[in-house]
């Protein structure tokens, strides 16, 4: 959901993350998992997409833009994104095919 | 893909209160339904509270992962084996309910199964029509969120008569809280263990049935009158002293004489003389006991599933989805948010005729 109309004057404060992925495909992963659910507050505005990291052509960087009316709206809204982030990496690093299939071999 | 057996496989993800529940189902060549696994974690709050949504949805977050590799353990199948992932897309608690629909799109990303998102009430139903093999009862689905008395017709399920304000669950619920029961395992178990002490007195509490619906705010209210009377010496209508267990006793009776009475008038509408019980309120033997009674004056029965079944779990999730799924149903990823409010009757039924 792309809001390159907003006005910096109404949502003065913003945070950008860049959160790496090992590749491409958990990346596109993570994006499409967290992109679905809109952001509660009309105070906050989110952009998501990813981007390369410097000297890659993968696009392996979950890029988050946050911009919200207040500090106190923005802290909360990031803190509960980042809690999602770590559900989504947990499950990537806990029950992805290779891991699975990794853990059953050595069963 | 129904695999080698013509089995088609599912995995379901629960979490619209306080349980986290993931389980995976089999459905056979002949479409009888198995399950695989049926794992659940539930958020126990201290005596004297209830869970929060922001608690709770960050106890679902925290056993996600565990629940499912027990799940898919428990089971012995590996994600390849699965046709579809599916999830509670509602009723329920915003936060719990997305932050297990973000765990459950996860894995339909990194699996590449599709998703189907599931009415919460309907996985009630189906699982207790699956486990108690019911043709086709009267549903009453009690739980601490849901009050409801269902029939089906002509592929919904149609709500006859449901409470005007709060769940029958949450007055049970909010009671203990009242009493500063424990809510280990559930504060309705511990009114139930309690209740039995009681019997020797029925206290005074109003009596809400209107028309096919029930009210139950306003027993709450008098209830917790009554404990406040008890905590300052008061004396019962007979004279004498009443202590939690009379409480509790009473609250029970009541109320459970209100859901035989809606439940009664929607059998005598659709003329059926079976009864269903789901829902975490239908584990009460106590209910189960005076709805079979009502039944077998009526020459019926009631059916009700045992605890892994109607507490909320996700195998009923995992059941439903896949009955829908094997209509073509799925759930767009786009379109995979959470509602709090989603009517029973809002889903089409288009598994049964």
């Amino acid at each position: 959901m792309a809001t390159d109309n907003s006005s910096p004057e109404e949502f003065p404060c913003s945070l950008t993350l860049n959160i790496p992925f090992p590749d491409a495909r958990l990346a596109s992963v993570a994006l499409r998992a967290l992109k679905v659910d809109k952001e509660l507050s009309a105070l906050v505005q989110r952009d998501l997409s990813t981007a390369t990291a410097a000297g890659s052509e993968e696009e392996t960087i979950l890029h988050v833009k946050y911009r919200a009316t207040t500090n106190r709206m923005l802290r909360v809204a990031v803190n509960s994104f980042m809690e999602s982030v770590a559900l989504v990496l947990e499950v990537m690093e806990e029950l992805d095919v290779d891991v699975l299939e990794a853990g059953e071999t050595s069963a | 893909m129904p695999d080698s057996q013509g089995r088609r496989i599912a995995l379901g993800c629960e979490g619209s209160a306080n349980k986290l529940g993931i389980g995976i189902i089999a459905h056979d060549a002949s479409g009888a339904a198995h399950v695989l696994s049926n794992v659940r974690h539930t958020f126990v709050s201290p005596p004297g509270t209830g869970f929060l949504p922001k608690d709770t949805a960050h106890h679902h977050r925290s056993f996600f992962v565990r629940v499912a590799k027990q799940a898919l353990r428990d089971a012995g199948v590996s994600p390849s084996a699965l046709d579809c992932i599916c999830f509670t897309r509602g009723p329920g608690m915003g936060g719990p309910l997305t932050s297990v629909a973000v765990g459950a799109r996860t894995l339909s990303l990194l699996w590449g199964k599709p998703l189907v998102g599931v009415n919460h009430c309907v996985g009630h139903i189906e699982m207790g029509r699956a486990i108690t093999g019911a043709s086709n009862p009267v549903v009453l689905y009690v739980s601490g969120g849901n009050t409801q008395v269902i029939a089906y017709a002509e592929q919904r399920y149609r709500i006859f008569g449901e409470t005007l304000d709060i769940a029958v669950g949450n007055c049970l619920d909010r009671f203990a809280r009242t009493l500063e029961i424990s809510n280990d395992p559930a504060p309705g178990y511990n009114i139930e263990q309690l209740a039995k002490q009681g019997g020797r007195v029925l206290l005074d509490l109003p009596y809400a049935v209107k028309g096919m619906d029930c009210s139950f705010s306003g027993i709450l209210g008098r209830a917790d009158e009554l404990a406040a009377v008890m905590r300052s010496g008061g004396k019962g209508p007979d004279g004498e002293d009443f202590t939690p267990a009379d409480l509790c006793f009473t609250l029970q009776e009541t109320i459970f004489a209100m859901l035989v009475e809606i439940t009664e008038r929607a059998m005598a509408h659709v003329g059926s003389n079976q009864v269903l019980i789901v829902g975490g309120v239908g584990c009460n033997e106590r209910l189960q006991d005076m709805m079979g009674k009502m039944a077998a004056e009526r020459g019926g029965s009631v059916y009700a599933t045992d605890e892994r079944f109607c507490i909320d779990n996700g195998i009923m999730i995992a059941h439903a989805g896949l009955l829908a799924y094997e209509t073509g149903f799925e759930t767009a990823l786009e379109e995979s948010t959470c509602t709090q409010r989603f009517r029973t009757d809002e889903v089409f039924v288009k598994w049964r005729n």
